[in-house]
């Protein structure tokens, strides 16, 4: 099992109730996605499109009684694979009709207690995630370096408080925070969002996890502390190998510190592969969209002969009502008159076009 | 076990599902049953006023005295001086309906003129009223009430004005917060450079169509308050006086008998007070659930 | 805790205190205003038919300070009580001050004694719904805390008078005249006001508000992805801070329904003493009391600041 991918996630539904509109939001609707040991996999889309809640999914993050994840995550860090969501199939019925989620019922109290029971040893200590916004992700009302420490003694074999209070600081020296021993006792709130972030870093990294999800990790920062924070992950990269999922919709970002890329749009992803040949513009064989993702983020050549941007025409899917045919059909650009009935009526699959690079459009099917 | 089903169309359209089906049940049973209580108070105080009532609230019959419920057409039957508990719970409505009304009248034009004031203007006006609400709340309202009825001892009228200012200030702070959201929305703004002039601005736009549901809420939580106030202060002998009726004052009446285990002449007005004084929360909760949608889930 | 912990605390109380000084003259005012206003001094009143020539009359009126202009008497008041001298009770002619004591200690037992059984009842409902949501309980509980929250007090003491009296003869009747302190005889009317104050609805609503509110906060979730408990980083911003912002917030509420329950369990407290003091029209006896319970108030809204600063380090920086 040496070659068995540390993460993978199969058909992984993430649903949403709405009360007052008495249906579902399909925020993450059949993922597929596996993340090898030692690679980092970018995740990529618009708002919306499911990123965040497929990381929180693999956490078992999704709170309140509504939420409902189907599917599998398998996990496997010491040799044997484990999926996350087992047993949980038994706290709750699903009624489904063409393969979508029609009915649910869920035994809410059974389904968290389980989940906690599953994730226990798993949260912080083989999966840590940092988030966007570190400045609200902390707790305001502890000193920064009692927040780590409070991490390590949970998952290292450090119990002791003066020991994990000095692997605290080594880990904010590692992060670069200047004077760390200082640092280690503010609050959140004398620190800024840059510096948060590092301290979000340290926290996640000190446990060792197998796995690094890191959610958005630069949004909400200046634009100059972001590259920074990307200069060090990518440092950081290098140094620990850890097996990092990163989710961000800024590309520049993906394009530096993934080696796979997984986009998404309106909860599946619709491409998958290497980095180079997803996110190379001059590749011409990909998805519609993320070929209209690319071709939306300003490069040398729209600055210097001031070409305009090309920006994807329609708005975000509406994940309520998911049409039945290709999820990007009414916003795309490419759709030729011999396979426009089918985008229009059915979905394609995620099917390979090149050598470990699958898309998800009619373009490629013969 | 909790359920959720979807609908089986899959049309984008919400618009037709009726506002009962989206709301939380709970939130619907609360305002059924605040109306009904409300209606119940209204056609008893018409009643009352009319003297349509089954008996005389004032005859004293000595041979009925402390008769239990039922007994000789006395539903509720009859107090110490032989009085029908029922017609005399029924005008027990006059003491506190006009006199409320007055409270909630004040409490709600005082309190959208401040929250105006200190919304929409700001700076002095708002300091001003954060010192008025900082000084009513620093008063117990029942110890400013008796200091009142000790300088004055003034009617129900003047102790229920009281009431209502005392309100004021909760009723300001909420259509302050409210023109506030606005203006952070740029509605108010918006309106401006729409060439409005700034009385069709705050009466017509800020006060009818952005704080009706919460004056509303208020006027019924105001309402439930001075109910409260009007019975605890006739309980304690500065309210409404013997021989007229009021909840307070019934309970009172009762109270030696009570120890001596003839129950109802107390225990009749206290149920009013309490299913009324329930049904205006319930309502103004519901009400506040329905309308402003405080209710997440 | 520190010292640097504590400068803080003390700059946050001196600011408390001289809003606390601001309002209790504000409130003095309004004492003062009222009575000033109130149709014939209760000198008039109290000497009526027993002193018979005007000059007399004026004399009296003259030695009891009600003949001088409005503000020479309201600043000689306000001086008189910072120095401890609340006057003397017309009806009684003992000094106020030491009955203040008195009776303030005893309302002091019961408001805090019955916050207490609040506070007991209502968290942990409102705990019990901020986590499980709606479950098959909330309703009964839901319904109990309005049922509770409507409740007339008296009527409430009428029965556990009753029952606890008269059928089972349990706790001793204590007449207003005994000065002694009895703690069983503390624990009736301690429950019955801690039940029937008519906050423990708004209590459970807003406790279980912030408590949800919280919940949902990003560092929670962080919380929670890093394998903490979730009850250790919510306790201080979800349970400490509001459960001190609703105590500060209902004290005046529960000074209002001590005036009831003390008047049915003849407890000798302050709502006793303003009541008789309202039929005597006896106004040194109200006016202090009045000044009293503003403090009781404010102390409870200090209280809330100096718990707030030393659990958030942000607020001292504010």
């Amino acid at each position: 099992m040496k070659n068995a991918p540390l993460l993978k996630i199969e058909d992984l539904r993430t649903y949403f109730y709405s009360r007052s509109k008495q249906a579902f939001i399909r925020s993450v609707d059949g993922v597929n996605l596996e993340i090898r040991r030692g690679e980092t996999l970018g995740v990529v889309g618009e708002s919306g499109s499911g990123k965040s809640i497929t990381a929180l999914s693999v956490l078992g993050l999704i709170s309140g009684g509504p939420g409902v994840i189907a599917g599998k995550i398998l996990f496997g860090s010491n040799g044997e694979q484990k999926d996350l969501l087992d047993g949980l199939e038994g706290y709750v019925k699903i009624g489904r009709e063409q393969n979508r989620i029609m009915q649910v019922s869920k035994d809410v109290l059974g389904w968290e207690r389980r989940s906690d029971e599953v994730m226990r040893t798993i949260r912080g200590g083989e999966i840590a995630m940092i988030f966007q916004n570190p400045k609200a992700s902390l707790n305001p009302f502890t000193p920064v370096g009692k927040q780590i420490t409070e991490a390590i003694r949970l998952h290292t074999k450090i119990t002791d408080a003066q020991e994990a209070a000095e692997r605290a600081i080594y880990w904010l020296k590692r992060v670069k925070i200047d004077s760390p021993a200082l640092r280690f006792d503010n609050y959140p709130f004398g620190l800024s969002g840059g510096m948060c972030q590092r301290a979000m870093i340290a926290m996640a990294l000190a446990c060792e996890p197998a796995l690094l999800i890191a959610d958005e990790p630069t949004t909400g920062l200046d634009a100059t502390i972001q590259s920074k924070i990307v200069d060090l992950l990518a440092e950081l990269k290098s140094e620990l190998g850890t097996t990092t999922m990163l989710i961000s919709h800024d590309i520049s970002v993906i394009s530096r510190l993934s080696d796979s890329v997984v986009v998404m749009y309106g909860g599946t992803v619709v491409e998958y592969g290497p980095v180079r040949d997803i996110l190379t513009a001059s590749i011409s064989s990909k998805h519609p969209y993320t070929s209209a993702l690319l071709a939306s983020i300003p490069g040398e050549e729209h600055v210097r002969d001031k070409v305009a941007l090309q920006a994807i025409e329609g708005d975000v899917l509406d994940t309520i009502n998911i049409p039945a045919g290709c999820r990007f059909y009414a916003r795309c650009n490419r759709v030729t008159p011999k396979i426009r009935e089918n985008c229009e009526r059915r979905e394609p699959d995620l099917r390979e076009i090149a050598p470990g690079h699958r898309a998800r459009c009619w373009l490629y099917f013969d | 076990m909790k359920n959720y089903s979807q609908r089986s169309g899959e049309i984008g359209d919400f618009s037709d599902i009726p506002f009962w089906k989206k709301a939380d049940a709970a939130d619907l049973v609360y305002v059924s049953y605040g109306l009904l209580i409300v209606t119940l108070v209204v056609v008893s105080y018409l009643l009352g006023a009319f003297h349509l009532l089954p008996h005389d609230p004032h005859d004293i019959r000595l041979d009925l005295m402390m008769s239990p419920p039922g007994t000789a057409g006395h539903l509720l039957g009859t107090d110490f001086m032989g009085r029908d508990i029922f017609s005399r719970l029924i005008v027990g409505i006059q003491a506190y309906f006009l006199p409320g009304l007055l409270a909630v009248a004040i409490s709600l034009i005082g309190g959208s003129t401040l929250g105006v004031l200190a919304g929409y203007r700001g700076g002095m006006a708002d300091t001003a009223i954060t010192y008025f609400t900082n000084l009513v709340d620093s008063f117990p309202r029942l110890v400013l009430i008796l200091l009142v009825v000790a300088a004055f001892k003034p009617d129900i009228y003047y102790i229920m004005i009281v009431v209502g200012l005392t309100n004021v200030p909760v009723v300001a702070s909420l259509v302050k917060g409210k023109i506030l959201f606005l203006k952070q929305k740029n509605f108010v703004e918006a309106a401006v450079s729409l060439g409005l002039p700034a009385r069709t601005i705050i009466l017509k736009h800020i006060l009818w169509y952005n704080c009706r549901s919460l004056l509303i809420i208020q006027a019924t939580l105001g309402m439930g308050e001075a109910i409260l106030m009007e019975t605890s202060l006739s309980y304690l002998g500065f309210g409404v006086q013997e021989p007229s009726p009021s909840w307070g004052n019934m309970v009172q009446a009762g109270a030696n008998y009570f120890m001596q285990g003839k129950f109802w002449p107390s225990t009749a007005p206290a149920l009013a007070i309490l299913f009324t004084i329930m049904g205006f929360h319930l309502l103004g909760d519901g009400l506040n659930n329905l309308l402003e949608g405080k209710r997440g889930r | 805790m520190r010292l640097s912990g504590l400068r803080p605390i003390a700059l946050v109380l001196t600011r408390e205190v001289m809003i606390t000084v601001l309002l209790l003259l504000g409130v003095s005012f309004v004492v003062f205003v009222i009575l000033y206003l109130a149709p014939g001094d209760p000198f008039s009143m109290l000497v009526e038919g027993q002193v018979q020539s005007e000059e007399a009359r004026a004399g009296a009126r003259e030695a009891l300070g009600f003949s001088q202009s409005w503000y020479s008497q309201y600043f000689s008041w306000v001086t008189q009580m910072l120095q401890g001298d609340f006057g003397t009770s017309i009806r009684t002619g003992l000094p106020v001050a030491s009955e203040l004591v008195f009776v303030g200690f005893n309302t002091l037992i019961l408001t805090i004694g019955s916050m207490l059984v609040t506070l007991l009842i209502a968290v942990p409902i409102a705990l019990y719904s901020s986590v499980r949501g709606t479950t098959a309980l909330s309703w009964p509980l839901t319904m109990f805390a309005y049922v509770v929250s409507a409740l007339p007090v008296f009527w409430l003491g009428y029965i556990v008078i009753y029952i606890f009296m008269h059928r089972f003869g349990l706790f001793p009747l204590m007449t207003s005249s005994s000065r002694g302190f009895s703690w069983l005889y503390a624990l009736l009317p301690i429950v019955v006001l801690g039940v029937g104050n008519g906050t423990i609805s708004e209590v459970i609503r807003s406790l279980r508000d912030e408590m949800g509110r919280v919940m949902s906060e990003d560092y929670i979730r962080t919380a929670r992805a890093k394998g903490a408990s979730v009850w250790k980083h919510s306790f201080k911003e979800g349970f400490l801070i509001p459960v001190t912002e609703i105590i500060a917030a209902k004290i005046p509420f529960i000074l209002g329904g001590a005036v009831i329950v003390e008047q049915v369990f003849n407890w000798p407290g302050m709502g006793r003493m303003a009541w008789q003091a309202a039929q005597d029209r006896d106004f040194p006896v109200i006016m202090g009391i009045a000044m009293l319970a503003a403090v009781f108030v404010r102390m409870g809204s200090m209280f809330q600041r100096v718990v707030y600063v030393m659990v958030n380090p942000r607020a001292s920086k504010e």
